[in-house]
């Protein structure tokens, strides 16, 4: 019997699963290995049976958590996707900030009407299985996670930084460029697509466990960029990890 | 073996005769670097390249290769040796050939490397004579690496208007063979050859601050001082220093299968010493958590394990890590500040207290 899986979003632009809609094209043959009982994004039909959640997206405001929770309840593994489940993605900039004046800004003075509250990933909320990182998820990584998964395994997402895939592909470095880049304390797994077209990493897959932060502001600092530009550059994706451990060094 | 002289004129026509026969890669300009792959004309050939991003190890130890396929159901196995079309690598630098000198030893020592060996058995290397630091980081001469090894197949050594061509092997006789471009040496190549090898070592002036054959001592005697944990606090751990290292060659092994989970491949790729989980054993232990640690291993490999295993540095000088790094941490500064401490250390050892 296939397992069946459903696909889920809470805030988020969808682009993951839309990434995953990409990866069925490649391969059909998912299909044939899973059955797929919801995916809003993809077809009408709405199962509540499912032994796999895929969950997209950032937990933003109360209202979320009771559904996170009950897809947690009737799920067997539950697996994010993308930085907004993962990291709180770009959701948490605004973390930083009063949530105040966040709402006032984004709602104006219908703000009252939104209720909402500093982004969380799902990892939060609910125990998770397994993280799928990246803005967006990568398509080739996201077919073997679900390998994995029906090996029975947690998928392999890689925890070495992303200077790794990028050296091998004798890109020339960022840094020997003169432009700045997170690489050193990024995840890989993403195949150095930004730095391979140019730009440096921006941290969408989340730090790498006891990437050396310090030194690698010393060395943004070294390459002319101002503290006002290292935090913008940290802060994209990573606010919800940065802030984390600031509160645990507290 | 020989000597034979080649005219510059008849060098790409030499070139795109051994096109004819063999799939010839040299280091080309992307983007301001070089990179090792297949030329499509003797005349992108440039044998005054700064340093190649990636070694041309890369055509012996490739990133990612499968070592065998098997059928999850039925337990059935095949090997996979990449039968590779015959080779020949070009402007090769005489540190990489000495790497290459490693390479074959630590892959042919105890239970042989079939996938090296097998991709080894097609390439002919090409070195170059090195007539000035290739960058601001080679530091070839400390290391004993500015000459080719005594085992090579064939070297070119520019003399102005013509090259040097050294026939070193058997294999490097086949590339020579039938072009009738050669000349015997005279007695004013001979002459020419000698100026220009004497008078090339003074522009390498980029060194350690003691002889190499120290090394190995020195770092025993320096395990402990304070200098690995400074460097521990500003290494990244990023892990390109092993990416871009000639004589790196650990790496890690995965089972990659298809959806349907019968099909699959025994994959091994590159691995890194500086990356955490390097060498994390079952049950969680983690031999060497620190970047400290991991760092001093690194240099302990290159400076004084490989030395005492195989009699052959770990290090043969490149610079290609030191340019890499972010954080500027390079081998020169390292030994060299290694060895002003043990220094200090032996002063203050004599003074009368």
């Amino acid at each position: 019997m296939k397992p069946k899986i459903a696909f889920f979003e809470f805030t988020s632009c969808e682009g993951c699963q839309l990434t995953v809609v990409d990866s069925l094209q490649d391969h059909p043959e998912l299909l044939d290995v899973v059955e797929i009982v919801q995916f809003r994004e993809a077809m009408t039909e709405k199962g509540e049976d499912y032994a796999i959640a895929f969950i997209e997206g950032s937990c933003t405001r109360p209202s979320d958590e009771a559904r996170i929770r009950e897809i947690r309840e009737r799920a067997t593994y539950v697996v994010t996707l993308g930085a907004c489940a993962h990291l709180g993605g770009i959701n948490s900039i605004r973390n930083r900030q009063e949530l105040e004046n966040v709402r006032e800004y984004v709602y104006g003075e219908k703000k009252d009407w939104f209720d909402t509250y500093p982004a969380r990933p799902i990892g939060a909320v609910i125990k998770v299985d397994a993280e799928i990182p990246g803005c967006p998820i990568d398509k080739k990584e996201f077919v073997t996670a679900v390998t994995h998964l029906l090996q029975g395994r947690m998928p392999y997402i890689p925890d070495y930084p992303l200077c790794i895939e990028c050296k091998l592909k004798e890109n020339v470095c960022m840094f020997l460029r003169g432009k700045t880049c997170l690489g050193p304390i990024t995840r890989a797994g993403c195949d150095a697509i930004c730095p391979t077209y140019g730009d440096g990493c921006e941290g969408c897959r989340g730090l790498v466990p006891n990437g050396n932060i310090v030194s690698l502001k010393n060395a943004l600092r070294e390459r002319g960029m101002t503290e006002e530009q290292i935090d913008a550059k940290m802060t994209m994706f990573l606010t919800y990890q940065q802030m984390q451990t600031e509160g645990a060094a507290q | 073996m020989s000597l034979k002289i080649l005219p510059k004129h008849l060098f790409q026509a030499w070139v795109d005769r051994l096109r004819t026969t063999h799939r010839v890669v040299a280091p080309q300009e992307q983007f301001g670097q070089y990179i090792y792959g297949e030329i499509e004309a003797g005349e992108v050939v440039n044998l005054e390249y700064p340093t190649s991003v990636l070694p041309p190890k890369k055509y012996l130890l490739p990133p990612r290769e499968e070592l065998f396929a098997f059928n999850a159901k039925t337990m059935d196995m095949q090997p996979i040796i990449e039968d590779i079309p015959p080779t020949i690598i070009f402007a090769v630098h005489t540190c990489d050939m000495h790497s290459l000198m490693l390479l074959d030893k630590i892959h042919s020592t105890g239970y042989t490397d079939q996938h090296y060996r097998a991709r080894r058995e097609k390439t002919v290397w090409v070195s170059v004579e090195c007539m000035k630091p290739c960058m601001e980081h080679a530091f070839c001469k400390s290391m004993g690496t500015l000459s080719v090894p005594e085992q090579f197949d064939i070297h070119l050594t520019d003399l102005g208007d013509r090259y040097a061509v050294d026939i070193g092997s058997e294999r490097g006789e086949t590339l020579v063979t039938g072009f009738t471009g050669f000349w015997e040496p005279r007695d004013a190549d001979y002459q020419r050859m000698n100026e220009i090898m004497a008078e090339k070592w003074k522009h390498f002036e980029y060194r350690l601050n003691f002889d190499v054959t120290e090394l190995p001592e020195l770092l025993a005697s320096t395990a402990k001082t304070v200098v690995w944990d400074e460097l521990g606090d500003l290494c990244l751990a990023c892990g390109q220093c092993t990416k871009v290292c000639p004589t790196c060659y650990c790496f890690d092994v995965t089972d990659e299968i298809d959806l349907t989970l019968t099909n699959g491949k025994r994959v091994r790729a590159w691995d890194s010493c500086l990356i955490e989980k390097f060498a994390v054993v079952a049950g969680g232990h983690n031999f060497r958590s620190s970047r400290a640690r991991r760092l001093r291993h690194r240099f302990m490999r290159k400076g004084k394990y490989q030395y005492e295993a195989y009699g052959l540095m770990g290090c043969v000088g490149c610079g290609r890590c030191a340019l890499s790094c972010p954080v500027h941490i390079t081998p020169v500064d390292t030994f060299n500040r290694l060895h002003a401490q043990r220094v200090k250390a032996e002063i203050a050892a004599q003074v009368p207290g």
